[in-house]
């Protein structure tokens, strides 16, 4: 073997990795309905969202937590999913973006979001709608400055910020 | 690739010791998890356990007692900025949490995680070692209070044995008199990680706006936290004047040289740290 290193670093198929994984099973209530799944332990809620359940509005921007735009609410509070291990979420409430509205009924923060132009490339938008949705249901008048202070765990390189944070506010509006 | 673990999540302080001890040392302790997740993948531990504390009662609690507050390991960081006990009883501290991250990492993140990761840039460590804050720490041996600054060893090593925990961090109330502030340093407002900060705690004689007693601890600077004893001893008994100030900030600035050496960002830290220790101590006095 040349290099034998090069049998760790292959992707999850690998049959030798499949073996040593410990998979657990997980309970909670995603998007106001109870799933159950099996998944590695040393998954991130963030990977389960995405590859056991489909929903890839929830992004990895950096897998680190700083950029934010992994948010999901968590017993209705943001965090950043790339760091949540999947047992810590066991008999607890996730909610994504998908859960937020539809194409037919949008969030009235969806909407204000396309009415502001707060959306370019898009990649930064179901994490910040996440935050604005906890935000407004804990504050639901807020402040400029409790706007930005929100979106503080976000980053956007398209916008400037300023179109996303007339959109939350007038959203808080309606 | 995160090497695999079996993930354990105890509902008491027992349970958890019990655990700790079979580990033998393989395990780590995880509440939020925003440090040790990204040091997982990174290969900086691979434990064979990993134990959620989390889901144990006792370490989510902020409880008043009859002179000190105790602040239980797995209280975030949200929890503890908006904590109305802490702000009234340990300001420093809630200004402090409040800043840390974004508030993502802050509605996972622990104060007992911050403390454990032992970065030198921790966010809650200098309010902690103004507060003369103490850590209570169990194992199946027992337990055992240890002041904050003892639990250092180095940058991110703590003074901790693999089977013990920390469970509550304990600091005797301030008294409304007392000023406090909290500045911090860095790139942007927020999630940016503190390039310096200043926590100073102190109390002034009402009329001359005497110096009768301070406490000063700067994070970011020495290898593991500390007091500016030398500076606090050139303040007490003195008049809080520019002049004062401006020879303290020199005593500050000679105090991180000795604790980190000449180092290359020395340069620029030397007029910094003078200028941030002058603009806490203004905060305060503005209090």
């Amino acid at each position: 073997m040349i290099f034998p290193q090069t049998l760790l670093l292959r992707p999850q198929t690998c049959w030798l990795q499949r073996l040593t994984m410990m998979e657990i099973a997980i309970k909670f209530i995603l998007n106001s309905k109870s799933v159950e799944v099996a998944v590695p332990s040393h998954w991130t809620l963030l990977r389960l969202l995405r590859e056991k359940f489909g929903l890839t509005g929830t992004k990895e921007g950096c897998g680190i937590g700083e950029c934010g735009a992994c948010t999901v609410l968590l017993d209705e509070m943001p965090v950043n999913a790339c760091l949540i291990l999947v047992p810590k979420v066991e008999g607890r409430k996730v909610e994504t973006v998908e859960g937020l509205g539809s194409r037919k009924s949008l969030h009235p923060l969806q909407k204000s979001f396309i009415d502001h132009g707060a959306i370019q490339c898009g990649f930064c938008t179901p994490g910040i709608l996440m935050s604005s949705k906890a935000l407004l249901e804990k504050n639901p008048q807020p402040t400029r400055e409790e706007v930005k202070e929100a979106i503080s765990g976000h980053l956007c390189r398209c916008t400037g910020y300023h179109q996303i944070i007339e959109a939350i506010k007038k959203a808080s509006e309606v | 690739m995160v090497p695999p673990f079996d993930y354990k999540i105890p509902n008491t302080i027992g349970e958890a010791c019990d655990l700790l001890w079979q580990a033998e040392g393989k395990a780590r302790i995880i509440a939020g998890g925003t440090d040790l997740v990204i040091g997982l993948r990174n290969g900086n531990h691979s434990p064979h356990w990993l134990i959620d504390i989390t889901r144990i009662e006792e370490l989510r609690e902020i409880e008043e007692m009859d002179g000190a507050l105790s602040i239980g390991a797995a209280v975030t960081h949200s929890e503890i900025s908006s904590s109305s006990l802490v702000k009234k009883y340990g300001k420093v501290l809630s200004d402090a949490a409040s800043e840390i991250g974004s508030p993502q990492i802050r509605n996972v993140g622990t104060i007992g995680g911050n403390i454990v990761n032992a970065s030198p840039a921790a966010d809650t460590l200098p309010p902690l070692m103004v507060l003369n804050a103490t850590g209570k720490v169990v194992s199946k041996e027992g337990e055992r209070q240890v002041p904050l600054s003892q639990l250092f060893k180095g940058p991110y090593k703590t003074t901790l044995k693999p089977h013990e925990l920390l469970v509550q961090i304990i600091f005797a109330k301030l008294s409304p008199e007392v000023r406090s502030s909290f500045v911090r340093l860095a790139r942007r407002d927020a999630m940016a990680i503190a390039r310096m900060s200043v926590a100073i705690v102190l109390q002034t004689e009402k009329r001359k706006h005497r110096i009768e007693d301070i406490c000063i601890s700067v994070g970011s600077v020495t290898p593991t936290p500390q007091r500016m004893s030398e500076a606090e001893a050139f303040l007490r008994g003195k008049s809080s004047d520019e002049e004062v100030l401006q020879k303290a900030s020199l005593k500050i600035s000679e105090t991180m040289i000795l604790g980190s050496g000449v180092r290359p960002s020395t340069p620029y830290k030397k007029p910094v740290v003078e200028a941030l220790f002058k603009r806490a101590m203004r905060k305060a006095l503005e209090e």
